[in-house]
């Protein structure tokens, strides 16, 4: 454990500011039986060592999807990933063969998922599979595996690991076995760990503490991370950057102060309008206010509306919006992330 | 594990009870006089009385069932109408026959059906699986008919590769007359087995915790050999387990066809010939096997899956 903390320390400080991983203009389909939804419009954004991205969206925005196309694990058919590029490190992943991705995956570049009731195999030992994720990378004997993966487990938090690690998923609650998950994850001391909605599926309480473990682990070990999340709450208190998007584009993006202080895009306001908040009046008092929602669904993927995707659900459209779509346009210049928004009005 | 077995076989006598009412009533109420089935319309008064006196028909029903029940606890199940022979010792001399064909049967067919359901649900979605499940359809729709009476004239009679029936009871011996029914069993159930074990597989390579292993780098050979073959097994021991005690019963068609004295065709003589002790006391087995198969399969499933504790 020691030694992960002084290599995090020394490259933590270092390299702040070093470009990890460059999304350029994903494109990612699914071929269905009614026609090709694209999933994924032509997203581009960077991500930071030691930096965290967050991406929001509703339900069905291309979120998941963005994040399962850089670790290459689209369900081919029906999904493929149709254009664009995934540089890490400066080198496309998209042309890396099966062999090479697969030493990517959970090595460089790690994920966890939104189910954690499910995304471990139920008929085999927390240790197994932990151990599995290191003896796949590292070329280590059985009982340095086994010993690897308990101070995984330590540092994830596990009371009693020695123990535990024998235990099978069904043993353990949910946020413990969130805890597993992200053992396993950080087992081979990724450079990038992709979170999807990784507390979506937890109390509220665990959810504070998944958040906080994965802060705290990623000060230690100073890698990137992409949290996915529809929680803007999560956003917040965790990430750096935020990238938001609607229905498979990026409509807004720029640092979590600017996003929050100073959100431009209807989408973005409309969302951050939908947090319940505990805003007093003069007397002290919590005013009762009714709560905003965005009118509207999302669209249909398969039978988009000319211009932009989110006019009929916008307050503030014109009649140019139903004309083309508009570009993402900078708005404040920003040494990571430019304020950028995919609109033509000031508002 | 061990109160869960005595609670189970403790649970299981008012079963066995119920089960043994069952079949009395079938056959010695519902089913008519057993005294002119066995000695046929036209006997004298005098034989019939003969007979009901012989086999304690001409007590009361009361009394019929509980020597009935002391019979199948004593395992002395009485002599047959046809053959006059004791039917313990007609079903210790058909276990064997039926066993031999039965187990090594049974066996190769699960093997061989799990590895090429293996195989096909690998290649889910591609050529080989499509041709897969289209050969299993038509093994499927083949009646069973078809093959043995295929099997008996082209492959034993006219290729001469096999003997056309009988059996021989010395040990190597017998399977020179069984290899033939094994593949035809074989060929029969190949269809339906392949096919169930691809679903029970394809059902979990669309879980999380395949997409995890994935996500892990682990290839995908490894994830299947590993990770899905373990949980697919659930449904599929499940499923093989239940059916390994009624292979004691041997096989009513394959035994018929093939004149292999097992248990299989006793039972079908004995339908011939309305022999009621016989068929009672088979029914009777049949039902203690199904019994005993449910305990063995809990037993086996908890073996599999961690999740399921025995209490």
């Amino acid at each position: 454990m020691r030694s992960i903390r002084r290599l995090s320390d020394l490259e933590g400080k270092e390299a702040m500011s070093e470009k990890i991983l460059e999304v350029k203009n994903l494109e990612t389909s699914f071929r269905l039986e009614e026609g090709v939804v694209v999933a994924v419009a032509g997203v581009s954004f960077d991500v930071y060592k030691g930096k965290t991205l967050g991406i929001v969206g509703e339900s069905g925005c291309g979120k998941s999807v963005t994040s399962l196309s850089i670790m290459r694990l689209i369900p081919n058919p029906p999904g493929k990933i149709t254009g664009g590029e995934i540089l890490y490190k400066g080198k496309n992943l998209l042309d890396f063969d099966a062999a090479a991705m697969r030493k990517v995956r959970g090595n460089e570049i790690s994920m966890i998922f939104q189910e954690p009731m499910t995304s471990l195999n139920p008929v085999f030992t927390i240790g197994n599979q932990i151990i599995e994720a290191i003896a796949l990378h590292q070329n280590l004997s059985k009982k340095e595996c086994r010993n690897k993966a308990i101070e995984m487990l330590k540092l994830v938090g596990i009371p009693s690991p020695e123990t535990r690690i024998d235990d099978y998923p069904h043993q353990l609650s949910g946020g413990m076995r969130q805890r597993v998950m992200i053992a396993m994850a950080l087992s081979c001391n990724p450079q990038v760990l992709i979170a999807d909605e990784p507390t979506t599926a937890l109390d509220v309480t665990i959810q504070a503490q998944i958040l906080e473990l994965l802060r705290e682990l990623q000060n230690r070990v100073g890698m990137a991370m992409i949290l996915i999340t529809h929680d803007l709450g999560v956003v917040a208190e965790v990430c750096d950057e935020v990238v938001v998007m609607y229905a498979g584009k990026v409509v807004e993006q720029g640092s979590v102060e600017e996003i929050f202080k100073n959100p431009k895009h209807p989408y973005t306001r409309g969302l951050l309008n939908s947090i319940p908040t505990m805003k007093k009046d003069p007397t002290g008092k919590v005013k009762k206010t009714r709560l905003e929602t965005i009118p509207g669904i999302v669209p249909n993927m398969l039978h988009l509306p000319k211009g932009c995707r989110f006019q009929d659900r916008c307050t503030f459209v014109l009649d140019a919006c139903r004309q083309a779509e508009p570009e993402l346009r900078v708005i404040k210049g920003d040494d990571r992330l430019p304020h950028a928004i995919r609109c033509i009005r000031d508002i | 594990m061990l109160t869960f077995l005595i609670r189970r076989i403790i649970a299981a006598v008012p079963i066995i009870f119920g089960v043994a009412l069952v079949v009395f009533l079938l056959f010695n109420v519902v089913g008519g006089d057993p005294a002119i089935m066995m000695v046929g319309k036209h006997a004298t008064a005098q034989q019939m009385a003969d007979i009901r006196h012989e086999y304690g028909l001409d007590k009361p029903l009361p009394i019929q069932f509980l020597n009935y029940l002391k019979e199948i606890t004593t395992f002395e199940f009485g002599r047959s109408y046809a053959t006059r022979q004791k039917i313990s010792d007609m079903i210790v001399s058909g276990i064997g026959p039926s066993l031999s064909l039965t187990l090594p049967a049974f066996f190769i067919t699960t093997l061989i059906s799990v590895i090429l359901g293996l195989f096909v649900a690998y290649f889910r979605g591609k050529l080989i699986d499509r041709i897969g499940v289209i050969l299993c359809v038509i093994g499927m729709s083949i009646p069973s008919l078809a093959y043995i009476l295929f099997g008996q004239y082209y492959l034993a009679y006219e290729m001469r590769w096999f003997p056309i029936s009988g059996y021989d009871y010395s040990f190597p011996g017998r399977f020179d007359y069984l290899a033939l029914p094994i593949v035809l069993w074989l060929l029969l159930s190949i269809g339906y087995d392949v096919r169930f074990y691809r679903t029970a597989i394809l059902e979990e390579t669309s879980q999380d915790y395949v997409r995890t292993a994935r996500a892990k780098g682990m290839s995908e050979p490894r994830i299947f050999l590993k990770h899905v073959l373990k949980n697919s097994m659930v449904p599929i021991v499940t499923n093989v387990v239940l059916e390994i005690p009624l292979l004691i019963l041997g096989s009513f068609l394959f035994e018929t066809f093939f004149g292999i004295p097992g248990l299989g065709s006793i039972t079908i003589d004995a339908l011939h010939n309305s022999d009621f002790p016989v068929i009672k006391t088979m029914a009777f087995i049949m039902s203690l096997l199904l019994i005993f198969g449910n305990i063995l399969t809990d037993i086996v499933y908890s073996l599999v899956d961690p999740r399921v504790k025995l209490k």
